[in-house]
């Protein structure tokens, strides 16, 4: 750990020397590449010092990317943080793809009921809890404050959709690390991938409802059609592409890295510009290979795990390096009392409603749920597009609440499947 | 939505420089001949970059800077790997007298005769079009050896000959890099110190992340673990040059000359993984190079036959002359200069690094006649290289030089 220690040290000092030389130069450049490289090298090595100390390398990437940037130490520009969403974007795809590929029919038979059961259990109850905290916050939380009760409601219900939101990804890096394999680990992935299903749903349900109160009038064929289009539209975009990438592996067989890259841009860029959700498009399409031709679906998966490393360092490195430190002092009150709640609801509704002929997941699961990462920024992002009245204090507050959750998210993950006793090593080479 | 546009075509083009149908040598020679060299690429971002079509637009390929940086970055640190000081210290006088030479009569062809149009047609001041005429120059001093190489890989051309060809080419980017350098110092600045300091700031800052990348790089035995590092330096250096606006490609080379002295067993392992990014990253590089071509100056166009006519004649009394200076060392081919008419990649990087760095209209000529000439290069390289061929007598394949 002492070596991983001293080369970051290093890496920190370069980067200082660098924004040093910066202050020289009139004009300066793109500062992207330069985000992308700074984060990805301090990100590996923030993650085998955060391994050394016992922690997830996970929460040593996250760490080291809001140390060094421009919310903390500066080192990095925000524009180059910005400019990585399409590397963000691309490495939520492929981190989707490869789930995908892991959800087999049989997985879904086996598991598919109980899960669903389960995730509208938990889902409801943490919404009803954020709903009843926000509504109780009304008179301390200033953007709620001026609302009529109707309007105040409807706000509640809305941002309770984005504070049930789970991580996919944040949940997947793991899993990667640590080799967890078994009914557990199955169970725990299935669930945060449906749980932000039905988080979408109620989402764009709310958002109509908000919309309404406010004086826009309540369309509830635009309100189905929207949230059909987002959940349907993005399977079929999903298989559209899963049928071009069999495609391709049967017939050209060459390049294959390049164009699954293509494809995750596709998939990122299309998903945003369609309104459908880049995180369902690729799950789609790598859960319709895995199912139609087993031996390709496990050629993509292994392609992509061997780069899992650095799309994993530098994703949670650039999503550390956004965190915004201050939005955490400004309302950093309301979101603790938030993220607590959430907790205890996540836990007791684990608890409650876990099937029980496994006691680990009522025991263990809740640690699973913790995380808040990509899905919960992009629904904070889109009410504050979609509201400027309100929206950018409830984006302020949701991103408070996601820095909490990915500094503790990570460590509570890894230790709900270490006491589940399904990891298999958390030394897995290539992986996160 | 840019970055989606970019894409797609790509990943159109992987298919068709995959499809055996539509790339089959015998229907469509210049076709299949561009596709193996990559130029396929080059030539579909010209036609959807904003300068054509119009596909992409100029705010695009400004959003995909930091790509080309990278591309940029990567393409230096592979040259600067392959530049290994012991071999270098290796090769007789001669070797670089040749070198020299052919790189030399090149540069000099084009540049002197085309300094004098550059001068008059754009009303610059003459240091201006001086510095343009000599990167066309270096530009034109430039040779790809994959004829070679390919050459004594099928048979055709005894192996050490196509090799001492390759060795001429890899020592003549130390020429265009060289004259790069000054270019950059009399471009970017008022003073030329001012620039030279520039110049010297992307060599120091290659040599720094060079050092760095060696020492992350010593001990680590996990195979992914050093493919990030590797990509993570890579993107640092290229990064670091394109924010403080110093050339990016210059930094790369000192980056990767420096991990080949000082990097010990990683260098080998460095120089491999690198190379499983080089195809792809080559063929994205080139498809932004293309997308920046300005197809409609007219005046590139006219300067277009006159530099790829000089620079032919340049090549083969060059190739002449490092024949009779090299002749008696290495076992070169006679009519050299005929093997040397491919451009190659690294000609593309130097005008497209002069174009980022010293943006206006006389950069972005140079560009243009660069670009399009490094596409009838390769073309007309096909039929010099036969004519190499056909004076060769071929014998069973001979023992390294």
């Amino acid at each position: 750990m002492k070596g991983a220690l001293l080369r970051l040290l290093l890496l920190v000092a370069v980067l200082a020397a660098i924004g040093q030389a910066q202050a020289w130069r009139v004009n300066t450049g793109t500062s992207v590449t330069l985000a992308a490289g700074a984060l990805l090298l301090c990100g590996l090595f923030a993650g085998k010092v955060a391994k050394g100390l016992g922690l997830p390398r996970l929460t040593g990437y996250l760490l080291i990317g809001v140390v060094v940037g421009p919310y903390a130490l500066g080192f990095i520009p925000g524009a180059g943080v910005k400019g990585l969403e399409l590397v963000k974007g691309l490495a939520v795809s492929l981190i989707a793809l490869v789930a995908g590929t892991e959800l087999q029919l049989g997985l879904i038979r086996r598991v598919g009921a109980k899960v669903a059961a389960l995730c509208v259990g938990v889902c409801g109850v943490t919404f009803l809890v954020g709903f009843g905290a926000l509504f109780a916050l009304k008179p301390f939380l200033p953007f709620l404050a001026a609302m009529t009760v109707p309007q105040a409601l409807a706000v509640s219900a809305l941002v309770s959709t984005v504070v049930v939101s789970f991580s996919p990804t944040v949940t997947i890096a793991i899993v990667q690390e640590t080799s967890a394999r078994g009914t557990f680990t199955e169970f725990l992935m299935a669930l945060v991938i449906i749980g932000d299903l039905v988080v979408m749903v109620a989402f764009a349900i709310a958002a109509g409802l908000t919309r309404a109160s406010f004086g826009g009038g309540l369309d509830v064929g635009g309100l189905l059609g929207g949230v059909g289009w987002e959940l349907f539209g993005s399977v079929l975009l999903g298989c559209v592409l899963a049928l071009v990438l069999l495609l391709y592996m049967r017939r050209v067989k060459r390049e294959l890295p390049l164009f699954l890259v293509g494809l995750g841009v596709v998939s990122a860029e299309a998903g945003a510009h369609l309104h459908l959700s880049p995180l369902l498009v690729s799950l789609a399409a790598g859960a319709l290979i895995a199912n139609l031709d087993e031996r390709e679906g496990q050629r993509i998966h292994h392609a992509i795990q061997r780069a899992g490393l650095p799309i994993f360092a530098l994703f949670f490195a650039a999503a550390g390096a956004g965190l915004k430190l201050d939005a955490l002092l400004t309302v950093g009150p309301a979101a603790l009392l938030l993220v607590a709640l959430r907790a205890v609801a996540i836990y007791g509704s684990c608890r409650r409603f876990s099937p029980k002929d496994d006691p680990r997941l009522g025991r263990y699961l809740w640690m699973g749920l913790i995380s808040q990462a990509g899905v919960t920024f992009g629904l904070a992002a889109l009410i504050s597009r979609t509201f400027p009245d309100f929206g950018p204090q409830v984006e302020v507050l949701i991103v408070a609440m996601i820095t909490a959750h990915e500094l503790i998210g990570p460590v509570l993950t890894r230790r709900a499947l270490q006491r589940s006793g399904e990891v298999r090593s958390d030394e897995a080479p290539g992986t996160a | 939505m840019q970055a989606l546009l970019v894409f797609l075509a790509i990943a159109a083009l992987s298919l068709l420089a995959s499809s055996r149908t539509a790339l089959d040598p015998g229907r469509f020679p210049a076709l299949a001949q561009l596709a193996a060299s990559g130029l396929l690429f080059l030539a579909l971002g010209a036609v959807v970059g904003p300068g054509s079509a119009g596909l992409l637009e100029w705010s695009d390929l400004v959003a995909v800077r930091p790509v080309l940086a990278l591309g940029l970055g990567v393409a230096g640190v592979i040259v600067g790997l392959n530049l290994e000081p012991r071999l270098l210290r290796l090769l007789p006088r001669a070797v670089y007298a040749a070198a020299l030479a052919h790189a030399g009569t090149a540069f000099l062809w084009v540049a002197l005769p085309l300094a004098g149009p550059l001068l008059f047609s754009m009303g610059l001041p003459p240091g201006a079009a001086v510095g343009a005429a000599a990167l066309l120059g270096a530009a034109a001093s430039l040779s790809s050896g994959h004829f070679a190489v390919l050459g004594y890989r099928t048979g055709r051309l005894e192996r050490n000959r196509g090799l001492s060809v390759a060795l001429l080419t890899v020592l003549d980017d130390v020429v265009g890099l060289g004259v790069l350098a000054l270019a950059l110092a009399f471009g970017v600045k008022g003073s030329v110190l001012g620039g030279l300091g520039l110049v010297g700031l992307a060599l120091l800052l290659g040599v720094a992340c060079g050092a760095l990348l060696a020492f992350l790089m010593h001990g680590l035995n996990d195979h992914g673990e050093l493919m990030a590092v590797l990509l993570g330096g890579v993107a640092l250096v290229s990064g670091a040059a394109a924010y403080l606006r110093v050339s990016t490609l210059l930094a790369g080379v000192a980056c990767g000359a420096t991990l080949a002295i000082i990097g010990g067993r990683a260098v080998g392992q460095a120089a491999r993984e690198l190379g499983r990014f080089e195809r792809p990253v080559y063929l994205l590089l080139v498809f932004l190079v293309g997308a920046h071509v300005q197809a409609r100056d007219v005046m590139a166009w006219a300067l277009l036959p006159g530099y790829v006519g000089l620079r032919f004649l340049g090549k083969v009394l060059g190739g002449a002359l490092a024949r009779r200076i090299a002749g008696a060392t290495l076992a070169l081919p006679p009519r050299l200069g005929y093997a040397l008419i491919a451009q190659g990649g690294l000609a593309l990087c130097l005008v497209v690094e002069y174009l980022v760095l010293v943006p206006g209209p006389l950069s972005q000529r140079v560009f243009d006649v660069v670009v399009a000439g490094a596409v009838f290069n390769e073309l007309l390289a096909s039929r010099a290289f036969r004519r190499v061929l056909a004076a060769t007598p071929t014998r069973a394949s001979g023992g390294a030089t």
